[in-house]
């Protein structure tokens, strides 16, 4: 703040100076000039007239010429002196105006407020280093769930963006480096409140950057990181506990898992997809060749995962100098109908195009469609702009880098324990993981899932714990399915499922109706948003819960129960 | 010879000059203290504060406060004096040229000590 004033008063120097003077010599004028009053006799201006009268000269407030008139000396005194005043304040006010409209003056005040605003904060948030189209989408869910999110990019076009955007709940921001530690320590990194740290620049350099000093400034910080090189995945991970996200391998491993188990795929994808999406359909891809077309660090990241499941393939690349090409291979562009022929298109079951450039991946697919109407056709999106266009090439499967990371990493955000939970999940086997879709689709029914998390302490629910000290309350009261309300009330039928329980070091995949629950439980709950907020009500309003487990209205006031307490009518059932 | 620096000695000099002009003479006559002195005074601390600002270091913020507190002191002492001439209606003398001279003498005291930390200062790097 200090700064601020600093730079102004230097730049305002001069224009105080000259002020000063120009008053001073004004009213020095006034003062020795003699004047006459009414009555004709001569009289001399005070200092405190000449002052009084050079104040409303010099403002152009103008009120006269008081006391009394001015003699024709006065006159040719105030025709010089108001000019000179007038135009002292306008260079004054105008070097203000200047100092205001500065760059470096209007950096330090955003710096400032930056800084108080971060201070202040006092709920939890994310720092997001990067506003690229990952950083801005996961902005954006970030701020539909109501988290605050603090988001630092060194490009001023980007942040800019960022202020013209609608935000449910806007971010803060600023235009900096945010590999370099002081930025970061403004942005908040050692808040108690923060929670983590996103980072998410194009670069895996600056990635890695960050990930380094945010490890030195609080280790303890939860970091998640972008790498798209799995070096640079490998050096992040190697300290501290961080997370990354490789867009490739994360896409590469899922459209191994569509053909794998379809089922399986669709779970991930709406688990760790945008909220307000159904369950897709398994795709329908089938067994056979496909061809990869880029063989750069999508490419090469798809030939692993897909040759894995045994998935026969061939790549064509243009380049003819790309190292550690598989054999058969073609050598040419994929964008050409011959060179798409020569891989065998024709008997092709599926094709990918993965190269970095938009325009040629819908080349690549428009010219397969062609000469294969049936193939299973996979693009790469690299540019958020060309969204439209990907929508109407009207493909089986896309990929989009920003989507991707954005998504999980939202995910990993709301729901921690969706790590643990897709972990287990992923060793099931086709069966199994339909098993699981159909029963969540069950509960839900036609409407849109959501995934949440439920502890049960003090703090985030409180009735349930005050609860579940009384008496045993099992998981098929609160959590699941079919809830009759005693007494006069309709059947409540809460539309959820608890799909992992984690007690302390165990875990539990669906937790089982009879089961009791207790204190620091936590749970991942899937159902409909109703149900959602319904639980939420529930665990938290004593009476409510009351009512719905007891099957009776306990008086709500303390004097009250204290008294009901004494005198316990009998007891219904639990 | 840089001039910036001749120019910021010369105004903090001449505020202690004309401060001790004013002030110099019996507390009870006034034909001893000149209004254009004390107006000199005024404009010229006012100058001198000016150029003091956005000087970073200890020294400088002390040369600020000093200059600061000599400028409160004369703008009052011209104060008492407008408001005797002015409002009560008497001309200067008794208890009013006392309040007057008092707070140039205030004033002069912190351009003194202004003086002594520039002299200090020049000493100090001409070692």
């Amino acid at each position: 703040m200090s700064n601020l004033f600093y730079i102004l008063f230097r730049r305002l120097r001069s224009p105080l100076i000259v002020l000063i003077m120009v008053y001073a010599v004004s009213i020095l004028g006034f003062v020795l000039i003699p004047g006459v009053d009414d009555q004709g006799q001569p009289w001399k201006m005070s200092f405190f007239h000449a002052f009084y009268f050079v104040s409303f000269m010099a403002t152009t407030i103008g009120f006269g010429e008081i006391p009394y008139a001015f003699t024709d000396a006065q006159r040719y005194w105030a025709l010089i002196t108001m000019y000179a005043t007038v135009v002292a304040w306008l260079y004054g006010i105008g070097m203000l105006l200047g100092v205001f409209q500065d760059r470096v003056f209007r950096q330090q005040m955003q710096k400032s407020s930056f800084l108080r605003r971060v201070k202040s904060i006092r709920e939890p948030f994310y720092i997001i280093c990067g506003y690229g189209d990952t950083g801005s989408q996961l902005t954006h869910s970030l701020s539909q769930e109501n988290i605050l999110s603090v988001v630092i990019d060194p490009d001023e076009e980007r942040i800019n963006d960022l202020e013209a955007d609608d935000f449910k709940m806007p971010p803060l921001s600023l235009c900096a480096d945010g590999s370099q530690s002081e930025v970061l320590e403004m942005a908040g990194i050692k808040h108690p409140w923060c929670k983590g740290i996103v980072t998410l620049a194009n670069e895996d350099s600056v990635n890695l950057t960050v990930a380094i000093v945010a490890q030195l400034l609080n280790p303890d910080l939860r970091l998640i990181a972008r790498a798209e090189t799995p070096e640079a995945e490998a050096n992040i991970l190697s300290f501290g506990a961080n997370e990354v996200i490789n867009p490739f391998e994360t896409f590469s491993s899922r459209l191994a898992l569509a053909l794998r188990s379809p089922s399986l795929f669709c779970l991930y994808d709406w688990m760790t997809g945008v909220s307000g999406q159904k369950i897709c359909e398994p795709p329908e891809a089938k067994q056979g060749m496909w061809i990869i077309c880029g063989f750069g660090r999508f490419g090469r990241s798809l030939y692993e995962h897909l040759d894995d499941e045994g998935v026969p393939l061939r790549v064509i690349e243009p380049n003819r100098k790309v190292r550690d090409l598989p054999s058969g291979s073609v050598i040419g562009r994929p964008t050409e109908a011959n060179t798409l022929t020569k891989s065998g298109i024709k008997d092709a079951v599926g094709i990918i195009a993965g190269t970095d450039v938009d325009a040629n991946n819908l080349s690549i697919l428009m010219t397969a469609e062609e000469l294969n109407p049936d193939v299973f056709r996979v693009a790469r999106q690299n540019e958020e702009k060309n969204t439209h266009l990907f929508q109407a090439a009207d493909l089986d499967m896309l990929m989009q880098r920003g989507n991707v990371i954005s998504n999980t990493i939202f995910a990993f955000i709301r729901t921690p324990m969706l790590g643990d939970f897709l972990r287990i999940v992923s060793r099931f086997n086709n069966d199994k993981a339909n098993e699981l879709v159909s029963r969540i689709v069950g509960v839900v029914d036609d409407e849109i899932p959501e995934l949440w998390e439920l502890t049960v302490n003090e703090n985030e629910t409180p009735a349930l714990y005050k609860m579940i000290e009384t008496q045993q309350v099992l998981v098929e009261d609160i959590l699941y399915g079919e809830q009759l309300n005693k007494g006069d009330a309709k059947n409540e039928c809460i539309a959820a499922l608890p799909l992992f329980l984690r007690r302390g070091e165990g875990n539990v995949l669906l937790p089982e109706y009879n089961r009791i629950i207790r204190e620091n439980d936590r749970f991942l709950m899937c159902g409909t948003y109703s149900a959602r907020q319904h639980m939420m009500r529930l665990v938290k309003n004593i009476n409510l819960l009351e009512s719905v487990l007891l099957g009776e209205e306990l008086p709500a006031g303390w004097l009250l129960r204290k008294f009901r307490q004494r005198n316990p009518p009998e007891n219904k059932n639990g | 010879m840089n001039s910036e620096k001749v120019i910021f000695a010369f105004f903090i000099v001449l505020a202690l000059t004309l401060n001790f002009g004013f002030f110099l003479g019996g507390m009870d006559n006034a034909s001893h203290h000149n209004i254009y002195e004390l107006y000199a005074a005024i404009v010229v601390s006012l100058i001198s504060t000016v150029l003091k600002v956005g000087d970073r270091s200890h020294l400088g913020a002390v040369f600020l406060a000093t200059s600061i507190v000599a400028d409160f002191q004369l703008i009052a002492a011209a104060i008492v004096w407008g408001m005797t001439e002015h409002i009560a209606g008497q001309t200067l003398g008794g208890d009013a040229l006392s309040t007057v001279v008092s707070l140039s003498g205030g004033a002069l005291l912190a351009n003194i000590i202004s003086v002594v930390l520039l002299v200090s200062e020049t000493i100090s790097v001409r070692r």
